[in-house]
């Protein structure tokens, strides 16, 4: 704990609160809350919403004791939450109270990031806001403002401002997270399926590490199947993760080879013909020439490349194909690794596909969606100019709406195909997310105007020209949000108490921006009546007001499988079959089957820089919550033994790590849980902003070394393509 | 609103008369027309069935339009839609058929 206060103080605080209602907040489950809100149901109100933390919507019971939240607890009425609520989520409540967050609109007074803010009103902040992005529209065309955001229940409404602003410069967080798996399936089967971790019997993942890197519904599913029903756990990965030490077999796999440990497989389950016969022949294109893409992909061939001996590649091939379909190949949430990531998630989805575990118990399974209505708002003018990151012609199979955030870094830098010099951002902090973080600081400085939406003085706003603080999760309503998935679900994110500070939900910051420049009438409704809209359409009686009580909404009865295995069926792809093959990659200029291509190796002494997350920092945005911190207070560096001793390296030891674009110190952890050809560190530390006081300053931040990389498909970024050298910083530790 | 409608109209008209929108559509009117119009009938139980984009591929919606006939070929498009409405609504559907290259996305 580096300051601030601590979780005991706060509770101590919270409690002695609570005391004139006879009543102390608790640290528990669903059925202590239950019990205590039986006991003191007179004087305490409880609210249904949804977590904001993580993108995973998690049903919330806030408990609000005289107007101030005094606890969080999972909401036992999501199937999908799986009636947990974890560590983030529960320290939401830190943020909603966090003496550090931005209280009132804010315009630069000195230089960018010298930390000079004025404290303006609402009014004065959005006349501001406006004024600076009609002056880059009349210079540059709206093309010149660059609009980029994450995931959130209230981020339409900033995509649908960016468009009927007219620039078609929106950029996402998939880009930088898991554009190249969503890529990937949707060019083999048509869709984004789920795994049903629930009832897999046999599961591999490649690095996906789910016991540990984030907590979710599918992280409660694999305890349960991997703990309690001795479901079989395959996990590769360079480190000794949480996943590895809970898995059955563990393999530390050469860095970036993958695709041959799963070429391998489908060698192997083809030679002995282990697939799905019948799946393949009735559901699937291009099998024949997959059998001959993977004859020479031995093995013993794959052993020479990922360290993993034939024998157990063998057998495990064997293994998951006589599982199957209750056995997947997990693709995991972040998937942006390697330049050859898409075909690497490809690779998975075709043995998937070939052994049949789709759409059946146990495997991948088409996610089911609950219909909403919506409330049909004005369309605008679409955006006329390209998009500056070439999208088009760079990556013409990706996702327009989410762009590639590096190529258009590139561009924006070099001012091709036109000057961008506006930048509006949601909800996002670049700064953090995206690789060598001076690139993105130089682009900051390059740009005529920065607004910043959030609800903290994050590393991107401090560089800002304008931050307009959003209202937290807890202090709004959003509009209504459907998970799909295995067990789809509605749920309903409504406000729990007043705000704490002058601070408004982004629909009402992007009106007043709009209203402004002549673009109200695109925005001319309440969220109230929006969400009226979403409701109206769903099975049940009082839709609204059942959502508003039970916080989520779910069709009743067990999941359904087998809807895309009908006679019939068309998957939603060019061929209408399960594309092993795809004509579509070839036209693009791409491999139409994934071809293994050797990742460059680090240099001789240099080593290869992973990456990874802990489930109380997953995203960079919780290194400042006080209980979060406590947890895990700082980030070092992984190092195995034998390159520190080689280095003279031990633990706590202030090491120096170097890349082509930066340098960082941190504290070495010496450790046998990595590779000796690879070094660790957790992703969010080091932050720049004071105003962030227990993360300013605090460990090193990774994107101040990552290099700037991504996949040729997709365009998502690749974090794991950084080569690093590392040093004992002398002079300091002695001086220590 | 009314202001934004007809600057909306005029820009439709103008990009009309140029040909350029005539051939290219906008997916997002058309989605508006498509939801405002067609789904008064097309959705799951009413009297036109459920139509959605992914009723057809790229080939039959274009195939579609080039006929230009409604109502099992009782009535002409062009009586249902105006017809910058009808080139927006299939720049929609064609950019959203069932062999479409939309990649899904996630939040």
């Amino acid at each position: 704990m580096r300051r601030g206060v601590t979780r005991r103080q706060v509770m101590a605080g919270a409690a002695a609160v609570a005391a004139s209602a006879a009543l102390g907040p608790q640290l528990g489950c669903a059925p202590l809350a239950r019990r205590r809100r039986a006991a003191v149901a007179a004087e305490v109100r409880e609210v249904a919403t949804a977590c904001e933390v993580c993108p995973n919507k998690c049903a919330v019971l806030a408990v609000v004791e005289n107007g101030r939240v005094t606890k969080l607890n999972p909401n036992p009425a999501s199937p999908k939450s799986r009636g947990m609520l974890c560590a983030r989520g529960n320290a939401a409540i830190q943020a909603l109270y966090d003496p550090d967050r931005v209280k009132g609109p804010l315009i630069r007074a000195g230089a960018r990031g010298e930390g000079k803010w004025r404290e303006v009103s609402w009014d004065e902040a959005l006349d501001f806001t406006a004024q600076r992005l009609q002056e880059i529209r009349e210079k540059y065309g709206p093309e010149g403002v660059m609009f980029s955001s994450t995931e959130g229940f209230q981020e339409e409404f900033f995509k649908n401002f960016a468009l009927a602003f007219g620039s078609p410069n929106l950029l996402r967080h998939p880009t930088l997270c898991l554009a190249s798996v969503n890529l990937a399936y949707s060019m083999t089967f048509g869709t984004v399926p789920s795994f049903d971790l629930l009832n897999a019997r046999y599961v591999i993942m490649s690095g996906a590490n789910r016991f540990e890197s984030i907590i979710t519904p599918d992280t409660m599913d694999l305890i349960d199947g991997t703990m309690n029903r001795k479901a079989k756990l395959v996990y590769l990965d360079p480190r000794f993760t949480v996943t590895a030490a809970k898995a059955d077999e563990w393999y530390p796999i050469r860095p970036g080879t993958d695709l041959a440990f799963i070429l391998a497989m489908l060698h192997v389950i083809i030679r002995e013909q282990r697939y799905d016969k019948e799946f393949v022949t009735t559901r699937c294109l291009g099998f024949e020439e997959l059998a001959a893409h993977v004859e020479s992909c031995t093995p013993q061939w794959a052993e020479g490349e990922t360290e993993i001996p034939a024998r157990d590649i063998t057998r495990i091939a064997r293994e998951f194909a006589d599982v199957a379909p209750r056995a997947v190949y997990y693709a995991g949430r972040r998937s942006s690794w390697y330049v050859n990531d898409f075909q690497m998630r490809r690779g998975q989805a075709i043995l998937n596909a070939i052994v049949g575990s789709w759409d059946r118990e146990g495997g991948v399974v088409p996610n089911s969606r609950i219909p909403l209505g919506e409330l049909l708002v004005l369309p605008w003018d679409d955006p006329t100019a390209p998009r500056v990151d070439e999208i088009d012609s760079r990556f013409p199979l990706a996702a327009r709406g989410d762009g590639a955030f590096l190529q258009a870094r590139d561009n924006v830098l070099s001012g091709t195909p036109y000057p961008v010099k506006g930048w509006m951002v949601y909800k996002q902090d670049p700064m953090n997310a995206l690789p060598d973080r001076g690139k993105t600081r130089r682009m900051l400085e390059a740009m005529d105007f920065v607004a910043v939406i959030d609800t903290q003085m994050s590393d991107t706003a401090w560089f800002a020209d304008v931050v307009l603080p959003e209202s937290m999760y807890l202090e709004r309503t959003d509009p209504l949000h459907m998970l799909p998935g295995i067990w789809p679900v509605v749920v309903l994110r409504q406000q729990v108490v007043t705000p704490v500070h002058d601070t408004r939900p982004n629909l009402e910051i992007i009106q007043g921006l709009a209203k402004r420049l002549g673009l109200g009438d695109y925005f001319d409704y309440t969220i109230e009546e929006w969400i009226a809209e979403q409701a109206a359409e769903l099975p049940v009686e009082n839709p609204l007001e059942y959502l508003k009580k039970h916080g989520v909404f779910a069709l009743e009865g067990a999941p359904f499988y087998g809807k895309t295995l009908a006679p019939g069926y068309r998957f939603l792809t060019r061929s209408g079959k399960v594309e092993l093959v795809s004509a579509r990659l070839a036209e693009a200029g791409h491999d139409p089957l994934p071809v293994y291509h050797p990742p460059t190796q680090p240099p001789q002494g240099a080593f290869r820089m992973v990456l990874g997350r802990k489930a109380t920092h997953t995203h960079a945005a919780t290194t400042n919550n006080p209980w979060l911190i406590e947890q895990t207070p700082t980030n070092d560096l992984w190092i195995h033994p034998e390159p520190a001793g080689r280095l003279g390296i031990a633990s706590g030891d202030l090491v120096e790590l170097a890349s082509e674009v930066g340098h960082v110190r941190l504290p070495a952890r010496v450790t046998p849980e990595i590779r000796p050809d690879c070094v660790f560190m957790l992703h969010g530390f080091g932050k720049i902003s004071p105003w962030l006081r227990r993360a300013h300053g605090n460990g090193a931040c990774d994107a101040d070394v990552l290099v700037t990389a991504w996949d040729r498909v997709s365009g998502n970024a690749a974090f794991h393509e950084t080569f690093v050298t590392v040093r004992k910083v002398v002079e300091e530790a002695s001086h220590a | 609103m009314r202001g934004t409608m007809k600057a909306a109209a005029a820009v439709v008209a103008l990009t009309f008369a140029s040909g350029f929108a005539l051939a290219q559509g906008s997916a997002n009117k058309g989605r508006f027309h498509f939801k405002k119009s067609c789904k008064s009938c097309h959705v799951k139980g009413a009297e036109g069935g459920e139509i959605t984009p992914l009723s057809k591929t790229q080939e039959q919606w274009k195939r579609y339009f080039a006929k230009g006939v409604h109502n099992k070929g009782t009535q002409k498009l062009t009586d249902v839609l105006p017809a910058e409405q009808l080139q927006d609504v299939q720049k929609f559907l064609v950019d959203h058929a069932a062999d479409s290259p939309q990649p899904e996305t996630c939040g």
